[in-house]
């Protein structure tokens, strides 16, 4: 049999990944144990596992060097790839929005000149020209996105907002929600149709899961 | 100022000995089963106007073509594909000719893609087209020419996906989305992303009965069961007549006796306003994207001036070598049979003899020694040649055999003669 390779998004999806599929009965031992081996296995299931950097899981998938992964929302939404996007794993909850200072609020289309701050540019760009028809300007950061209209660099940024609580300390309010993010599954393309029942048998698994604790 | 010079553009590449010859191995195969269903070939421009792509109906986007001007200021591309070339011929140049009219064709297209996984901005396509048919014959005979190209290239564990955009097409009309909607809510189901197609379905009203369909429509695909169960889900006719089609193509493709090939997927849905009936993908191990595409496209032709049905299929031949590499499959190499190693004073003779073994049909390389006969038995290891021939004075001739070490006298005639 063929192994099946799994990408688990490394960080804050990485244990409550590994969980679910130890509810489904595939063996994570290995990847548990604190190891410095890239990649894992279970070898009674023959599925393999790799832990990659979230923003690196949709390509490995898409490009089928992974058949499943496990992934946030956003990450999809920013990388733009060509996957099955198969459940909603629930958790990870929160959403992406557009931020700006208070005084914004309602008064984001009288701004002629819009700069954006932001660690997705692509939803960002996606966002302004097909939600709201304008060309914009994006500034690409690489974190605390919240900074960026308070000393100036950006008018407003888009970024996850889970509590709004950091938002709020800064004086920012959500003036938009462009989307509600969760980790997802994803599968590839071709693993789908050449793997069906196998890999139906881990989608519909892992769903059984997430019914049973709802 | 030669900065590049050593370097070649993104996603295009040299192709050497070993990987050249087993493509043109496997074009060869191809071009064989394309003709042996009467599909002929032609060759259309590299370079077309930028308005030949840029229609309505099948728009490759625009920062996807590689673009240039004319002596005159014209936009021209390198082609992105040959099916909308193939339509553009048979509306002008073949518009009186008798339907149907069956084009194949293998040729390079350019595109900037993300490259990787087997995909290049210059890559092979080779394919065939019928215009001038409505008919689920042609729509399985694609299918049927598509299984035998695979198997001809020698591929035999590959499946191909079957879906009918009009089965969506009729339930989106009935569901009453927006234009807006249907686009985004098509890709959505593609992307069998049910939590997205959900959030636009609760959007509107409709019965519970459609509402169910649409919900599950991501997930309509499997084997061939997957028809009968929505015959009795709907009642809508577009969608039932999509049904009857494939199931049609479907039992055809059985008198083929290709059946275990086929898979069914209601949820496939590639360009709405392109496609407009059946439409199909083929897979395989090895590569994370599909190998093959193809389908019905009814309306192209017409944005060139002249209604004719259409339907075709293309493969990715970087694509098929790319699943045969990791796969491990082995392919074809090229092979020097002898090489032929003399010194200038019996140069005549050495020609004389390499060029009647060429006559039958056997590959031949010469060798003009310098030093010893070790020179060309260097040379002949080096490029994995098993005989070497040393044309010696006064006709005087041995056959150095590599793979076995020996070395044995022979004569002109018996060489040429056996």
């Amino acid at each position: 049999m063929r192994y099946l390779t799994i990408a688990l998004s490394k960080g804050r999806l990485t244990d409550m990944s590994i969980e679910l599929f130890e509810a489904i009965g595939i063996d994570c031992t290995e990847l548990k144990s604190s190891t410095r081996k890239l990649i894992l296995s279970d070898e009674k299931n023959k599925i393999k596992f790799f832990l990659a950097k979230p923003a690196d899981v949709p390509t490995y998938v898409e490009y089928g060097a992974a058949d499943i992964g496990i992934v946030g929302k956003d990450t999809l939404l920013e990388e733009g790839r060509n996957v099955y996007e198969v459940l909603d794993l629930g958790f990870a909850a929160c959403k992406m929005a557009l931020a700006g200072p208070a005084e914004l609020q309602g008064k984001i289309d009288e701004l002629n000149i819009k700069r954006v701050g932001t660690k997705y540019p692509n939803i960002a760009r996606n966002y302004f020209e097909k939600n709201r028809r304008e060309s914009v300007e994006i500034i690409k950061l690489n974190g605390s996105v919240e900074l960026a209209p308070l000393v100036g660099l950006s008018e407003v940024i888009v970024d996850l907002v889970e509590s709004g609580r950091t938002l709020k300390e800064n004086g920012l309010v959500v003036l938009d929600t462009i989307a509600d993010i969760s980790a997802r599954m994803v599968v590839n393309r071709v693993s789908m149709k050449m793997e069906n029942e196998r890999i139906q048998k881990i989608i519909d698994g892992v769903r059984e899961q997430l019914v049973a604790r709802r | 100022m030669s900065k590049w010079k050593i370097y070649t553009p993104d996603g295009v590449r040299d192709i050497l000995f070993d990987e050249c010859y087993a493509k043109r191995e496997m074009e060869n195969r191809i071009r064989n089963t394309f003709r042996s269903y009467g599909y002929y070939e032609i060759e259309t421009p590299t370079i077309e106007f930028f308005d030949v792509f840029s229609s309505e109906i099948e728009h490759f986007p625009q920062e996807s073509m590689v673009k240039f001007f004319d002596q005159k200021g014209r936009i021209l591309v390198l082609r992105p594909d040959i099916t909308v070339p193939v339509a553009r011929i048979t509306a002008t140049k073949n518009r009186d000719v008798q339907l149907p009219i069956k084009y194949s064709y293998i040729g390079n297209v350019f595109r900037f893609n993300e490259v990787g996984g087997g995909r290049q901005n210059e890559f092979t396509q080779a394919g065939v087209e019928m215009l001038g048919d409505y008919s689920s014959e042609s729509d399985a005979e694609i299918i049927a020419v598509a299984i035998n190209t695979l198997k001809s290239a020698g591929l035999e564990n590959f499946q191909i996906d079957i879906g009918q955009v009009e089965f969506f097409k009729g339930l989106a009309e009935e569901a009453g989305f927006s234009n807006e909607d249907v686009d985004r809510i098509s890709k959505l189901i593609d992307r069998k992303d049910f939590v997205g197609v959900e959030e636009i379905v609760n959007r509107y009203k409709m019965s519970s009965e459609l509402r169910e369909l649409i919900l599950k429509l991501p997930g309509l695909f499997g084997s061939i069961e997957v028809i009968e169960k929505f015959k009795k889900a709907t009642k809508n006719v577009r969608s039932l007549a999509a049904l009857e089609n494939i199931e049609e193509v479907i039992g055809i493709l059985g008198d083929y006796g290709f059946s275990k090939y086929i898979s069914v997927d209601l949820g496939m849905l590639k360009g709405l306003n392109y496609d407009t009936g059946i439409i199909f993908r083929g897979f395989t191990h090895g590569v994370g994207f599909p190998i093959l595409s193809g389908g019905r496209y009814d309306s192209l032709t017409s944005s060139f001036g002249k209604d004719c049905p259409a339907t075709g299929f293309s493969l990715g031949i970087n694509m098929l070598m790319t699943a045969f590499e990791n796969t491990q499959m082995s392919s074809e190499k090229p092979s020097v049979d002898s090489l032929i190693c003399y010194k200038k004073c019996n140069r005549k003779s050495a020609i004389e003899i390499a060029e009647a073994l060429r006559r039958q049909a056997l590959n031949i390389e010469t060798f003009m020694l310098i030093e010893e006969i070790e020179q060309g038995i260097d040379y002949a290891v080096s490029k994995q040649i098993g005989g070497v021939v040393f044309i010696q004075d006064n006709g005087k001739i041995t056959i150095h055999d590599i793979v076995k070490n020996t070395i044995n006298e022979t004569s002109y005639d018996e060489l040429i003669n056996n």
